[in-house]
């Protein structure tokens, strides 16, 4: 388990974790550049920062490893999944990765006055330096730390290069990756404290889960930011947990009722249609890769479709994937509202107001939201009045959008065998691949089935 | 349908005509020139399909529609694609709901009745006999009797009459309405196809919007078009018509296209436009062509084409059958109508992604009611209406800024209702209401719907009004006709393919005349 810092931290912030996972996980904490002893400051953006440290691994060769980040060493980490997944020579053998109240691909949520005062006081006098890296401690803990474990977070805040520490803060926490790491298809464990402001549960729902195909996202209650050295023994167990059985985090499909997938099969279908449903009918679990919205941008998706066509039917998880594909195609479906732009800029544009209009009222984005409060937002969307600070739209335009949105999520759902199934749905049995003698249909009286008509599971409990 | 055999003709020869589209508008015409011994060549956009492909699934057919990007405005936005456009050697006839009413004569003289809306400048004795050739030709089924005109029989005897016909007949009844079976345009049983082989009887799959399998339903492709094949014409699928060339007296030479990413120009002495009310008056503005009169795209026209669902306790499953069973034309002329002009009605089944697409946009459902209410679909029944639109300035297609992948602008299309359309769709409304209570609906509700794309370049007798003459002449390019729904000078209350069809032969019978 190689492991990444945060900003201000070393090597020496995983020591508690590195002695929890022995033996059956042997930690390698690195320094990133400018921090701790490795004082060449010159590598400092992500894209530096990933190349320094793939070389070491690179130099290490083992032959099975994981990779840990905390923090801005998050971003460092899913930078270096993202090399290895894509198939680099230098990183083989890459397994997954563990993300710490990360710093996610985009651009990392952080006032622009807690930005200022951090860049103003790592340059100050020592005394000033002193009092602000206690204070910078404190605040990103849950709960104030004992004073030797705090002493050395302190100490190691100010061995520090001001250069490396400045650079993330003005451009490496900015850099937006969210295009580049696009979805990760390893397992990953994701951690968050439930005291941490900026990166905190919410954030990571948001803006790391979005990235990760199979993750698993656990809250620690009562931390802060600082996991590793708040929580040394939890945050091990739980790395020991997933690298011992990341097959947990997969997800699964859903079968179709037996006499649905009979008739699928019988010679009432003809071969294409057959083919078709059995294709619709595969759940590809979240290892989607989308490619005409970033991987937030699908997340939100996910988010309404999820409330548009609620859990009971558990079946269509993939509507938003769909949704994004069909986007991706180019394909449309001949028309388009006059006052919306093409409907990728229009699905962009609107899921990101949908999102500020989640963190205007509650401080979280759309996907962290509760239920009920997901529902009163979507009311307001589909009524025009969604209050919009900024954007592209009006309340009225949002709510075209979200007409347009609900007939894809609709169109795709009903196009699915499973819901097919649900609503007893005839249609497909018209007739197999001989045209010259389709069945078709003869029993036409209200309250009549032939004897081979699918009943709709609502009606087996009428 | 098979081409294999069909005769082929060089690009450097001047053919008589090219025909610009496949479908109502132009499928016809092209028969008629070429029984007449005329070289005929017809450029088609779509793909040539075997019917026996298509698969009885709503979304597969997205291969019939047309789906290339047009923005839609105004007041009453239309949808397009599906909803009333397709692509194919058939052209909309692939997936058109078959639903063929003749115009009622009051229609084509609103002006003179009402003085509202506008003359055409035929009338329905002109017309008539053109009804019946085709009606004839591709095999109508319906009444032998008509309610609405004794004088008139169908030459097959109707489809049947599904679930929802069956609770519209019974409701109409009670509240005082006449209602019939629908005349249609499927075959009721095996069908000997004039210039084709034999069209197998409709078998109740309920599948008309998504192509026909089995030859049943007069799509062009299995009617019209194999006779223009037999009789020496070509059909080029997958050719997609972009320019003309012209000589310095105005009359086009040659028209220009692309297939296969190949460029093609084909000489001709005439030119028939028949790509409907959409891409006809598209493609007449971007090239400047024919619009002297400042017509062209004006007086878009979608019909009113309101429905009503509602629950029933017994399952309907609206699937099954002819989608639209069952007529009335008693709202031609309502006595009580507050407005010029009326409408039909018909019963209505619908498939479940037109249906859900229609719940989620009209009837603004989404979550657990959404899916809910989808889950009853086994026991919903509609009837919908098609009403009479006048035309009106505010109606417009234009050319947008955004092009398409040949460089072409794309249409945008400005629609909305007047004081007339919202009146007739108020009584309509109340009429479908009061017909779906006396069946006994529950959770009864209105979708609001419009259907066609009708006018743009409008049929008159003067040159300053009106694009084309009353048989589909440009008055000012000679040598171009225009036959599709574009030239409807009103909408009319009946669905327009057949009379799309009749205006066809009649365009082709002038235009014979006129060599």
């Amino acid at each position: 388990m190689f492991c990444l810092h945060y900003l201000g931290g070393s090597a020496c912030e995983w020591e508690g974790v590195r002695r929890h996972l022995e033996p059956n996980v042997v930690a390698v904490p690195f320094d990133l550049p400018g921090f701790g002893t490795a004082v060449d400051s010159s590598c400092t953006s992500v894209e530096g920062m990933a190349g320094v440290i793939a070389d070491r691994i690179a130099a290490m060769a083992p032959s099975r490893w994981w990779i840990a980040g905390h923090s801005m060493g998050a971003k460092v980490a899913l930078a270096i999944a993202r090399r290895a997944e894509d198939g680099d020579r230098k990183l083989q053998g890459f397994e997954g990765l563990v993300l710490l109240a990360g710093s996610p691909p985009s651009p990392e949520p952080m006032s622009d006055d807690k930005r200022r005062d951090m860049i103003a006081w790592i340059s100050a006098d020592e005394d000033t330096r002193l009092r602000k890296a206690g204070e910078f401690i404190d605040q990103n803990t849950g709960v104030p730390l004992d004073p030797s474990a705090k002493a050395e977070a302190v100490a190691d805040v100010l061995r520090a290069a001001p250069k490396a520490w400045i650079a993330w803060l003005e451009a490496g926490s900015r850099e937006d990756w969210c295009r580049r790491i696009g979805i990760l298809r390893s397992p990953a464990l994701v951690l968050s404290g439930s005291e941490d402001t900026d990166l905190g549960p919410a954030a990571q729902v948001c803006l790391m889960l979005p990235h990760l195909a199979k993750a698993r996202h656990a809250v620690l209650e009562g931390a802060g930011h600082l996991l590793p050295i708040e929580r040394p023994e939890t945050v091990a167990n739980l790395i020991r947990e997933m690298v011992g059985d990341p097959a947990e985090a997969l997800s699964e499909g859903q079968r179709l009722p037996d006499a649905y997938g009979a008739l699928i099969d019988s010679s009432r279908v003809n071969t294409r249609l057959r083919d078709t449903l059995h294709a619709r009918a595969a759940y590809h679990g979240r290892a989607y890769h989308p490619s005409a919205l970033d991987a937030v941008e699908l997340s939100i998706l996910r988010g309404l479709v999820d409330r548009i066509l609620p859990e009971e039917t558990g079946f269509h998880k993939d509507i938003g994937d769909r949704i994004e594909a069909r986007l991706a195609g180019g394909t449309g479906d001949g028309w388009r509202f006059a006052e919306l732009p093409p409907d990728t800029q229009a699905y962009s544009a609107a899921l990101r107001i949908v999102d500020a209009a989640a963190r205007a009222a509650h401080e979280v984005g759309f996907v962290a939201l509760a239920d009920e409060a997901k529902d009163a937002l979507i009311v307001a969307l589909a009524t025009g009045r969604l209050p919009i600070a900024e954007g592209a739209f009006d309340g009225g335009e949002m709510a075209k959008w979200f007409e347009d949105l609900r007939s894809d999520a609709v169109r795709t759902y009903l196009a699915h065998p499973a819901a097919l199934a649900r609503l007893g749905f005839s249609g497909i049995g018209a007739g197999g691949d001989d045209v010259s003698d389709l069945p078709g249909f003869s029993e036409m009286r209200v309250g009549v089935r032939e004897p081979w008509e699918p009943a709709a599971e609502m009606e087996n409990v009428r | 349908m098979n081409l294999d055999s069909m005769r082929r003709y060089p690009h450097d020869e001047v053919v008589d005509a090219v025909v610009i589209g496949t479908g109502a508008g132009g499928a016809p015409l092209l028969a008629r020139l070429a029984a007449a011994g005329l070289k005929v060549v017809a450029l088609e956009a779509g793909p040539n399909f075997d019917p026996a492909r298509f698969a009885f699934d709503e979304t597969l057919a997205d291969e019939i529609y047309w789906t290339e990007e047009r923005l839609s405005g105004g007041t009453t936005p239309e949808a397009f694609g599906g909803n009333n456009s397709g692509t194919g050697v058939g052209g909309s006839t692939l997936h058109w709901g078959a639903f063929i009413p003749r115009a009622d004569q009051r229609d084509l003289r609103l002006q003179t009745e009402t003085g509202e809306g506008i003359d055409w400048p035929l009338d329905y004795e002109e017309l008539k006999p053109f009804y019946e050739r085709v009606e004839r030709f591709i095999g109508a089924s319906g009444p032998g009797a008509y309610p609405w005109d004794p004088e008139r029989s169908y030459p097959l005897p109707p489809v049947l009459r599904n679930g929802p016909a069956q609770i519209m007949t019974r409701a109409c009844e009670a509240v005082g309405i006449r209602s019939a079976d629908a005349p249609v345009a499927a075959v009721s049983r095996d069908f000997a196809q004039e210039g084709g082989g034999i069209r197998k009887a409709c078998v109740n799959c309920g599948f008309c919007h998504q192509g026909c399998r089995n030859g049943a339903k007069a799509s062009m492709d299995v009617t019209y078009l194999p006779l223009a094949v037999a009789h020496g014409a070509e059909i080029r699928p997958m050719s997609r018509a972009h320019g003309t060339a012209r000589d310095g007296m105005g009359r086009i030479t040659a028209v220009t296209y692309r297939q296969d990413g190949t460029e093609h120009r084909q000489r001709c002495a005439a030119v028939f436009l028949c790509a409907g009310a959409v891409e006809t008056p598209r493609l007449l503005l971007h090239l400047g062509l024919a619009n002297g009169s400042g017509q062209v795209g004006r007086n878009y026209m979608g019909h009113v084409a309101t429905q009503v669902w509602g629950t029933f306790e017994g399952e309907v499953r609206m699937n099954r059958g002819y989608p639209s069973s069952l007529i009335s034309e008693d709202m031609i002329r309502p006595a009580d109508a507050d407005f010029a002009g009326g409408y039909l009605m018909q019963s209505l089944g619908v498939l479940p992604v037109t249906f859900g697409n229609t719940v989620a946009r009209g009837r603004g459902l989404w979550g657990r009611p959404l899916v809910k209410y989808l889950d009853r679909y086994n026991h919903l029944a509609g009837i919908g209406i098609n009403g009479e639109t006048l035309p009106c300035d505010a109606n417009v297609l234009t050319l947008s800024d955004e092009r398409d992948a040949f460089g072409v602008p794309k249409a945008h299309i400005s629609f909305g209702y007047g004081t007339n359309e919202n009146r007739l769709n108020d009584h309509a409304t109340r009429t479908m209401t009061a017909i779906w209570e006396a069946a006994g609906a529950t959770d009864i509700w209105v979708a609001q719907r419009v259907a066609h794309t009708l006018g743009t370049c409008r049929m008159g007798r003067d040159g300053d009004t009106a694009v084309v003459d009353p048989f589909g002449r440009s008055f000012e390019v000679p040598n171009l006709w225009i036959s599709d729904g574009s030239t409807f000078p009103s909408s009319l209350a009946a669905n327009p393919a057949l009379t799309i069809m009749a205006l066809s032969l009649r365009t082709a019978e002038a235009f014979l005349k006129s060599r």
